[in-house]
């Protein structure tokens, strides 16, 4: 049987090397279909090789949906993605790419003010590019950059019609971060995107702001959240003799499938019975709409099931 | 739906000669090369006998779309009702497009889940009928849109193609 497909396949179509150790590389469809959309600022995991997944937000905005930019800082001590993307991935190369998640969602009315430091910009730039291509001036960004920036051809007209400060910290101070929210601190919108420090500050500065008003993005995106809400529990495979904790955040099915075992799932969602398992000790939780009562004694839809205690054995 | 019954007779009723029918009409089509990228709209396909939709993902022998690592002959071309658009959007309140259902032929007076089985036209083209599909998560994560729950018995029916030829926007859907 053939494999499932999991992700976008994508083909890199240009790459090209900006300075300061990044690389901007650009992913379209091999027949130049549309992408999946995305919204402002959003992000996507690249699949370079099996085990080596990263999360990159892309630099384009939503209406230019033919493909997907990325823009990559080279980080020498880092854990190996970037180093990857930078020597050995081709023009022409295929790479598998998750549906984008996330985005920033932005005030329409009130000024949005958006803060920066150095590879950091990626998603505001996406940001940038979609509130120029509306028509939209009700924002401010603030990027500082360790000498020179790297992406600033993505949103020349905003650096042109003022909308953009630039700083550059090898020869300036850095700004307060706290004087620059400051201007939208009883309405609009702020958003940060940097380095841990920055992120900090910013932190504080909107730390009595509504969570509406304020935006933090984190250079490593938090997990997609499943529906499961109970703690964590062992899951035990009693044939295949394997034993994994099952996190909320990851949830039952997606434990199995990192722990390799193949199960055949379908719709997802708990209806179409594709996954049915026969479980062994529980109790189990039960979420889903297809299985009778004298069913869920010996079965468990895993792709929406969970454990009720401690400890769950499937016969897997 | 139009439902067209013959006058009847006493006579004609007790022989239960009751002729009952429908027609409907072809909406919108859509196809997409490949797993999760987005349909795109087109006035006429082309479907081949025994295999599918040429260009779409999940013609037989050329299969890339997201199911198809579970073959299956019955789902050379899928089908959506206009009227589940509306439904959804009126019990719901969620805006679900033709585009975003992800099913190749969105009709409109047709009853759908009552052709499990049957053969009927689409235009000058004949398809059977295999099963009702059925909604999955995939669509949620690619649209962003709580549409799963409402899409339940309402997803569409999927049919394998018994005579090919060009199907296009405005074709009658209609018995054979």
């Amino acid at each position: 049987m053939a494999k499932p497909i999991k992700t976008v396949s994508t083909v890199v179509s240009r790459i090209e090397a900006l300075g300061n150790d990044t690389k901007r590389l650009t992913l379209v469809d091999q027949d130049d279909w549309e992408l999946p959309p995305f919204k402002p600022g959003a992000h996507i995991d690249v699949y370079l090789e099996p085990g080596l997944v990263r999360t990159y937000s892309l630099c384009n905005e939503p209406e230019d949906n033919h493909r997907y930019v990325i823009a990559v800082k080279r980080e020498h001590n880092g854990r190996g993605g970037s180093t990857f993307l930078h020597e050995r991935v081709r023009v022409g190369d295929q790479i598998g790419v998750s549906i984008p998640r996330g985005g920033i969602a932005l005030n329409a009315n009130e000024m949005n003010v958006f803060v920066a430091g150095g590879i950091g910009v990626t998603p505001l730039i996406s940001v940038v590019r979609h509130l120029e291509r509306q028509g939209r001036t009700n924002y401010v960004l603030h990027w500082m950059s360790r000498g020179r920036p790297v992406l600033p051809d993505m949103i020349g007209p905003a650096i042109e019609a003022g909308r953009v400060c630039l700083y550059d910290t090898t020869s300036q101070a850095k700004p307060s971060i706290a004087d620059i929210v400051k201007e939208c601190a009883d309405f609009g919108f702020a958003a940060c995107c940097g380095p841990v420090p920055m992120l900090e500050a910013f932190e504080e500065a909107v730390e009595a702001w509504p969570d509406e008003r304020k935006h933090i993005e984190m250079f490593t995106p938090p997990k997609r959240i499943v529906q499961s809400d109970v703690p964590p529990y062992q899951v035990i495979l009693k044939v295949s003799k394997k034993s994994a904790t099952v996190a909320p955040d990851i949830g039952l099915l997606g434990t199995l499938e990192a722990m390799g075992v193949e199960v055949p799932v379908s719709c997802g969602g708990g209806i179409c019975g594709a996954c049915r398992t026969r479980w062994i000790e529980g109790p189990p939780i039960h979420r889903d709409r297809v299985l009778s009562p004298a069913e869920r004694q010996s079965e468990l839809i895993v792709c929406v099931g969970d454990c009720a205690g401690p400890k769950l054995v499937l016969d897997l | 739906m139009n439902f067209e019954s013959d006058t009847m007779d006493a006579t004609a009723a007790e022989n239960s000669k009751v002729a009952t029918s429908w027609h409907g009409i072809v909406r919108f089509l859509h196809i997409t090369p490949r797993a999760f990228l987005p349909m795109r709209s087109f006035p006429e396909l082309q479907l081949i006998a025994g295999r599918g939709i040429e260009g779409d993902r999940y013609l037989i022998g050329q299969e890339t779309g997201f199911y198809s690592h579970k073959p299956e002959e019955g789902r050379q071309v899928t089908l959506f009702e206009m009227e589940t658009l509306e439904a959804v959007r009126r019990d719901h309140g969620i805006e679900l497009l033709p585009e975003e259902h992800r099913r190749n032929v969105t009709v409109e007076g047709v009853p759908l889940n009552h052709l499990v089985g049957r053969r009927f036209r689409l235009g000058e083209t004949v398809v059977e009928a295999t099963r009702l599909s059925t909604p999955c998560r995939h669509i949620e994560e690619i649209l962003g849109k709580a549409v799963f729950d409402p899409l339940i018995n309402r997803s569409g029916l999927n049919c394998k193609v018994i005579a090919g030829g060009t199907l296009r926007v405005g074709d009658l859907v209609r018995p054979v």
